[in-house]
């Protein structure tokens, strides 16, 4: 048979298919989302989509679909397929002509459903997700199994593929799964026992309560939630300096803690700063985006990678809150979710007026002061307050205030212009030499009275004149710089100078004079940055200089912990914001205002600013935010979302496998909870869903790999933060110090090498070797190596998904690290302590981190490993001291373990327990959660 | 003005013109590229298969992977000069540039570009070197790499190289990662994951550092960004435990260890009757490829048994950490299967503010210390038969201009030249790469390219094309859209191919 002639017959039989398929389908109209939109996403869109329009055809939106082509007619005639060039394309029969370009035909049903699509009016409907979720009927099922309305969900889907519910795990299982779930820690033996031996009904429940209400459940979610943050010490790129903002990492522990509701945890990180009377939790709260990071390396453009940091806060709200893939509308529209390019830059306008600039300084930063100087500063207040008339007393000591905590907004060298004998040192700082000068344009001066100036100079006097308009004009301020450190050293400081009253906007002239410098080229005066203040009552006071010194005094502590927070522009420093055509920042298109695209939910009623765009995320029409935090939360405790990719929920992002009980959680935590995360992890933990046994036959793992359907347990290896955090808790180690700085647990010699900074990796004392490792300091460019073996983000964008990996490099870490081979050191002790025979304490062991009893199979195993030790440190006593460790680290951790009886001097037996731990430590159960 | 500065801005204006016309003529073809990227989406759901040609199972992450097609290298030595040197002063040869030495910089050249340091107008800096033509193809290197002139033979150089990125650590990004952002994973991770690799007993992608100092990018420069962290780069370290945790603890020999891995993995067993979970018989053969990794890094690390000859001919010194240490190592991984090694060479930056790496000063030393261990490292590779299907890639993130750098507008202590994004040399040998050959071709004083012009879009493509990859298919799948190195970008430079 010809090739032409069997095809021929292969179309009739399927176009006699579709006819009979046609005539036996009763008239329903098409399903957009279900039939159509899968069709037009594969097979058209990336010729005729946001990026490409084809003949001047799109398919992007329905108004682009039925506007004319370059035709001049549309393709799309609602409601007449016969006359719509689309149709006819598809069947067209020169292969030139017909559609998909160069590509298989459509299949003849999937023509079907164009044809009666078109006929039906060619509507359109938007994608699931960015429809309002409805509250959908909780099924009836008919089963005595279940506990909530979660269970009702499952079960239905699970008759739809003829798969029944696993019995309730075993309860330790049950209790060392909630444990691990909910605060990242396995429970202690005596948590164990309590929970074992109630029997009353709400025993599970009560153990659920305790966890949520344990402080160490902000701690566990706080990992998660610092993924989206991307949350690190160190500010990345070459220089990779360290950055003060663990107190936001403390914030989001307590916001957890507290239960603080999910509405108000949003609006406090993108947008604490534009709130009335902020309080200072509340602008660490907005530290969230100054997570980005900050290029400190010589020569780097500041605006360049200001903008860079502006669109990651861009792309990162809208993976985080939206679920939403913005990273391609940055250079082209959408390819197939309908997000336009301008959007993009209507989005990124919100964002844009940020007053951080990408300096050295990480300004703006909130300062705060050890309860010594915020004495003084209250004395200095009072002093002024003194001072201050009525009517100005809350504008006078808010000047105060202002000054003390934030100071903004700054000048940077980055904004002076014409620079004449005078340059950006290092791209960074301003240095001006004898008679050079540096000017900026339009400053603001009414009302202003002082410049706070934080200055240098290179050794000899020096004084910096401030003219005003011209090179020659008027001086209006002037600093000297006295000598007050050893020839030669530059130190800057800050310096409080007078201004002379002038009103109006004016170009400043920064002169600089030092008629001793040797070489003319050498740098007399330089500066970071400059700030303008108001009048400070009393300045002008004769007492005012000892107040002055006090003042600059405590400005100049060097211990003063400074966060970096968002601040925004005041309207005289407003930027203006346009789309960078093909994404490229130096080419500016046509200017955006702030808004949220068209395609979802309307933003008319809010402020075109930060604030407003935090409240329209989390208000009732948006249908994406709580969907796509529950669906977080969900796969931290199953391990895969009920939308499996997390941070993608558009057209390309995968299908949920539950959508009624998405939508159901998601009103649930919206309105029932109030947006309370306690109540919603609750909800599912006591679901007997979750509480399902993970065993599973061969049937079920060749029926359901991936465990979607949810016809057992989650059975998941542990995080990163977990394995560690286990090991630790489980050999005693494990501090439970709460708060603070960073801290630098053991790591390998010789990780850190990092360009030109000097820092060092300088392990911490004490019990903050041993915290929980969501407060061991993240170094960008060299994150702790054991966290990142096993999987965790590297921090520098936002990690909605870790991927999961099993490797011999993870099996290195636990077996090898000094870290672990602590840990097995502190469980060897205990296993010691706990008496009876060597069989007896080796399952001591066992139970002590598994929380089960070992059968006898494992005991014979754990006894054979012991009796190979006993003989290798028989023949090797000399290596008997090494495994215990003689260095100083082992009185530690005797100190820590704390011993209720004298340590044993049987220290070979003690040798040999520690080989033991060490494998019980490694063992699949320990790094799995079940 | 003198009439050689017109020359070379008249070519550049033909060549920007040329560009800028063919660019308008060829948006076809870029929007081919584009096309056949999200025209992967040929079904329903595209599976990784349909995606990429790649069925990658994880829990073998490194299990060996077809190509596309047939590869002509199976396996990649990068060589990367971190802070990048100076192509006037090795390949570049530019007798004119000698000529306009001290002179000022005619403002043309500067208008509308950024530099790193540069202020205001620098002076022309002439070569800092004697070039002399070698070989067959007599090809032109300076007299600070005296050894390397015997390889040219072997060799094709891409003299005109470009890149957009004028700062270290995004410049290195973009080499390595196809984005001068952090984010994305680097040549390395796609290339294991495309490929896997020979040998399960050691990493897949393993890097080696010399020069005192990480190189700028930090380790995001051998990061696996997005795909999963299995496929990040492996520091194989001089001092210190070759592989981080691949040595036992103190206290415990191998045999001790070979018995608590048995263990382990008998109790693991008994759980697995239990569980039925099959993660559990992968994390046993985790545990045994682990006990194989602590055997074979430390034997392939230690280089105390190479003959005397081999370490006369790399200039190695055993226990040292050297750039001539890594060359002879990365010998011995690609030897045993090894898909990819990375080298960075810390502390080419010659700016002219330190005499380590001015170029009338430190520079010779660096070269010197290079020019024979990668000598050695080409005819090594040769000898044994590896070149054949090895890739050797030297460069740097970019080149360095041809004015003398004027930091903050005033005159360095020491000659030096600033980053130089237009013009830059790159060389390649070995599997799939022409001998003797060059590419590309810069102006009279070595400012632009002005033939035959190259990004790093084109060379990493390159890189992909000699390993068997399509670099517009190998792609993974992540927030919605198909990622892949060269990004929408990128040219395979088919002259330099056999």
């Amino acid at each position: 048979m010809s090739k032409r002639r069997r095809n021929f017959l292969v179309g009739s039989i399927g176009g006699l298919a579709v006819l009979i398929f046609l005539w036996v389908r009763p008239h329903k109209e098409v399903d957009f989302n279900a039939e159509v939109r899968p069709i037009i996403n594969t097979k058209c869109i990336s010729c005729h989509g946001g990026v490409k329009e084809s003949g001047g055809f799109s398919l992007f939106s329905r108004e682009d679909a039925l506007k004319p082509t370059k035709s001049g007619k549309p393709a799309i005639i609602p409601g007449d397929p016969d006359d719509s060039e689309f149709m006819k394309r598809l069947v067209h029969a020169d292969p030139e002509e017909r559609m998909p370009y160069h590509a298989e035909p459509l299949k003849p049903e999937e023509i079907e459903i164009l044809r009666q699509w078109i006929a039906d009016g060619a509507n359109w409907q938007d994608h699931w997700a960015y429809l309002k979720p409805v509250k959908p009927e909780i099924p009836t099922i008919d089963t005595t199994w279940g506990n909530n309305v979660i269970d009702n969900f499952i079960y239905q889907k699970l008759k739809t593929v003829h798969l029944n519910p696993a019995p309730q795990a075993d309860k330790t299982t049950l209790l060392r799964r909630l444990s691990m779930d909910l605060i990242g820690l396995p429970p202690t033996e005596k948590e164990l026992t309590e929970f074992l031996v109630d029997s009353s009904v709400n025993a599970y429940q009560k153990q659920v309560d305790r966890l949520l209400a344990s402080p160490h459940f902000g701690e566990r979610w706080a990992a998660m939630w610092l993924d989206l943050a991307r949350y690190a010490d160190s500010r990345g790129y070459e220089k990779d300096q360290p950055r003060n903002i663990w107190r936001y990492r403390d914030y989001v522990i307590n916001s957890f803690n507290e239960d603080k509701p999910f509405d108000q945890f949003t609006i406090e990180q993108l947008a604490g700063d534009l709130l009335s009377n902020p309080s200072e939790s509340q602008l660490i709260a907005t530290a969230y985006h100054r997570n980005t990071t900050n290029n400190d390396e010589g020569g780097t453009d500041d605006e360049e990678f200001r903008t860079t940091s502006v669109i990651d806060r861009v792309n990162n709200t809208w993976e985080v809150w939206q679920g939403t893939t913005m990273g391609c509308v940055q250079c082209h529209s959408h390819p197939y979710d309908p997000v336009r390019h301008e959007e993009f830059y209507q989005s990124m306008a919100f964002f844009n007026n940020s007053r951080d600039e990408d300096v050295p300084d990480e300004t703006p930063v909130l300062a705060q002061y050890n309860p010594a100087d915020q004495e003084k500063i209250n004395s200095l207040k009072k002093w002024i307050g003194a001072y201050t008339s009525p009517s100005e007393k809350s504008n006078g000591l808010s000047e105060i205030d202002q000054l003390f905590s934030i100071a903004e907004p700054k000048i940077h060298p980055h904004t002076f212009d014409t620079l004449t004998n005078a340059a950006l040192m290092d791209g960074k700082f301003m240095g001006i030499g004898h008679t050079g000068f540096a000017r900026v344009k339009n400053v603001d001066l009414t009302g202003k009275r002082h410049i706070v100036l934080n200055a240098g100079f290179g050794g000899n006097d020096c004084r910096l004149e401030i003219r005003k308009d011209k090179l020659d004009g008027d001086v209006i301020a002037e600093a000297t710089f006295k000598n007050e450190k050893k020839p030669g050293a530059w130190s800057f400081r800050k310096m409080l100078i007078d201004l002379k009253p002038v009103n109006g906007k004016h170009t400043l002239y920064f002169i600089a004079y030092n008629p001793k410098t040797k070489n003319i080229q050498d740098y007399a005066a330089s500066f970071r940055w400059l700030y303008f203040m108001n009048k400070i009552p009393g300045s002008d006071h004769a007492d005012f200089a000892p107040i002055k010194d006090t003042l600059l005094a405590i400005l100049n502590r060097s211990e003063i912990d400074y966060t970096p927070v968002m601040q925004e522009n005041p309207a005289n420093f407003k930027r203006k914001s346009f789309v960078f055509e093909r994404g490229n920042w130096l080419t500016k298109g046509k200017e955006v205002q702030p808004i949220t695209p068209k395609f979802l939910s309307s933003f008319a009623s809010y402020s075109s600013d930060r604030l407003g765009l935090a409240k329209w995320l989390v208000s009732k029409d948006n249908s994406l935010t709580a969907r796509v935090t529950v669906n977080r939360f969900w796969e931290q405790l199953f391990g895969t979302g009920i939308v499996e990719t997390l941070e993608d929920f558009g057209s390309q992002g995968a299908k949920p496998s539950h959508p009624e009980l998405l939508d159901y959680l998601a009103i649930s935590f919206q309105t029932d909870f109030h947006w309370s995360i306690k109540k919603l992890l609750q909800q599912i933990v006591m679901s007997a869903t979750y509480q399902q046994s993970s065993v599973a036959s061969k049937l079920l793992i060749s029926k359901d790999p991936a465990n979607r359907y949810l016809a057992r347990g989650p059975r998941v290896r542990l995080s990163a933060e977990q394995v560690r955090d286990q090991a630790l808790a489980v050999s005693g180690l494990l501090s439970k110090k709460m708060y603070g700085k960073s801290v630098m647990p053991p790591q390998p010699d010789g990780v850190w090498q990092v360009v030109y900074s000097g820092e060092q990796w300088k392990t911490s004392a004490g019990e903050d070797a041993f915290r929980r490792a969501l407060y061991t300091f993240w170094r960008r460019s060299s994150p702790y190596p054991s966290l990142m073996t096993f999987d965790a983000a590297g921090r520098e964008v936002c990690v909605s998904r870790r991927i999961r990996t099993n490797t011999p490099l993870q099996a290195l870490v636990t077996l090898n690290d000094t870290v672990f081979i602590s840990a097995a050191r502190g469980l060897a002790s205990q296993m010691q302590n706990s008496r009876g025979s060597i069989s007896d304490q080796l399952l001591y062991g066992y139970k002590r981190a598994l929380l089960k009893n070992g059968n006898t199979r494992i005991a014979k195993v754990l006894l054979k490993l012991y009796q190979n030790a006993d003989l290798y440190y028989r023949k090797n006593p000399d290596e008997i001291a090494k495994i215990l460790g003689k260095h100083p680290d082992r009185k530690e951790i005797m100190q820590a373990v704390v011993l209720n009886t004298s340590v044993s001097t049987d220290q070979r037996h003690l040798a040999c327990l520690t080989i033991v731990a060490n494998a019980i430590m490694n063992l699949d159960e320990f790094i799995m959660k079940e | 003005m003198n009439p050689l500065f017109l020359e070379a801005i008249q070519r550049q204006t033909e060549y920007m013109t040329r560009r800028h016309f063919l660019s308008k003529c060829t948006t076809g073809i870029g929007a081919m590229a584009l096309a056949s990227l999200t025209g992967c989406f040929a079904d329903k759901k595209p599976s990784q298969e349909q995606v990429s040609g790649i069925v990658r199972d994880l829990s073998r992450p490194f299990a060996p992977l077809p190509s596309h097609f047939a590869p002509k290298a199976k396996r990649v030595i990068f060589l990367h000069m971190a802070g990048a040197p100076s192509q006037l002063e090795l390949f570049d040869y530019k007798p004119e540039l000698q000529k306009l030495d001290g002179q000022l910089c005619p403002p043309s050249l500067l208008e509308g570009k950024r530099f790193a340091f540069i202020k205001g107008v620098p002076k022309m800096l002439g070569p800092q070197a004697q070039f002399k033509q070698y070989g067959q193809s007599g090809a032109w290197v300076s007299h600070h790499l005296p050894e390397f002139a015997s390889m040219v033979d072997d060799v094709s150089f891409l003299k005109a190289m470009h890149t957009d990125q004028f700062n270290h650590a995004p410049a290195q990004l973009l080499i390595q990662t196809g984005n001068a952002r952090l984010g994305r994973p680097s040549m390395g991770a796609w290339v294991t994951y495309g490929l896997g690799s020979e040998n399960e007993n050691l990493p897949g992608f393993i890097v080696l550092l010399s020069g005192g100092k990480a190189p700028d990018a930090g380790k995001a420069g051998y990061g696996s960004g997005f795909l999963p962290t299995v496929y990040q780069g492996v520091e194989c370290r001089s001092k210190g435990e070759p592989v981080l945790y691949v040595a036992n603890p103190e206290g415990m020999d191998r045999d001790l260890r070979k018995a608590s891995l048995q263990a382990i993995n008998d109790i693991n067993r008994i759980q697995h009757e239990e569980t039925g979970d099959p993660e559990t018989i992968s994390r046993i053969s985790q545990y045994e490829m682990a006990f194989k990794m602590q055997i074979s890094v430390p034997e392939v690390m230690d280089i105390k048994d190479e003959p005397q000859w081999v370490h006369e001919m790399y200039g190695t010194e055993p226990g040292k950490s050297s750039f001539a240490n890594n060359c002879l190592l990365a010998r011995r991984l690609t030897e045993r299967g090894v898909r990819f090694v990375q080298l960075f060479d810390w502390g080419w930056d010659s700016h002219g503010n330190d005499p380590s790496n001015a170029l009338d000063k430190g520079f010779s030393t660096l070269c010197h210390n290079i020019d024979k261990p990668i000598t050695a490292l080409l005819k090594d590779l040769k000898m044994r038969g590896l070149l054949d299907e090895t890739l050797v890639v030297w460069g740097a993130e970019f080149g360095r201009t041809p004015m003398q750098e004027n930091r903050e507008g005033k005159q360095m202590e020491f000659k030096g030249r600033d980053h130089h994004t237009e013009a830059f040399t790159v060389w390649m040998a070995g599997g799939g790469i022409k001998s003797g050959y060059s590419h590309g071709e810069t102006d009279e004083i070595g400012y632009y390219g002005i033939k035959d012009r190259t990004d790093i879009y084109d060379l990493q493509a390159t890189i992909l094309h000699c390993l068997g990859f399509n670099h517009e298919k190998l792609t993974y799948p992540f927030q919605g859209r198909n990622f892949r190195l060269t990004d929408v970008h990128g040219k395979v430079i088919t002259k330099i191919l056999v």
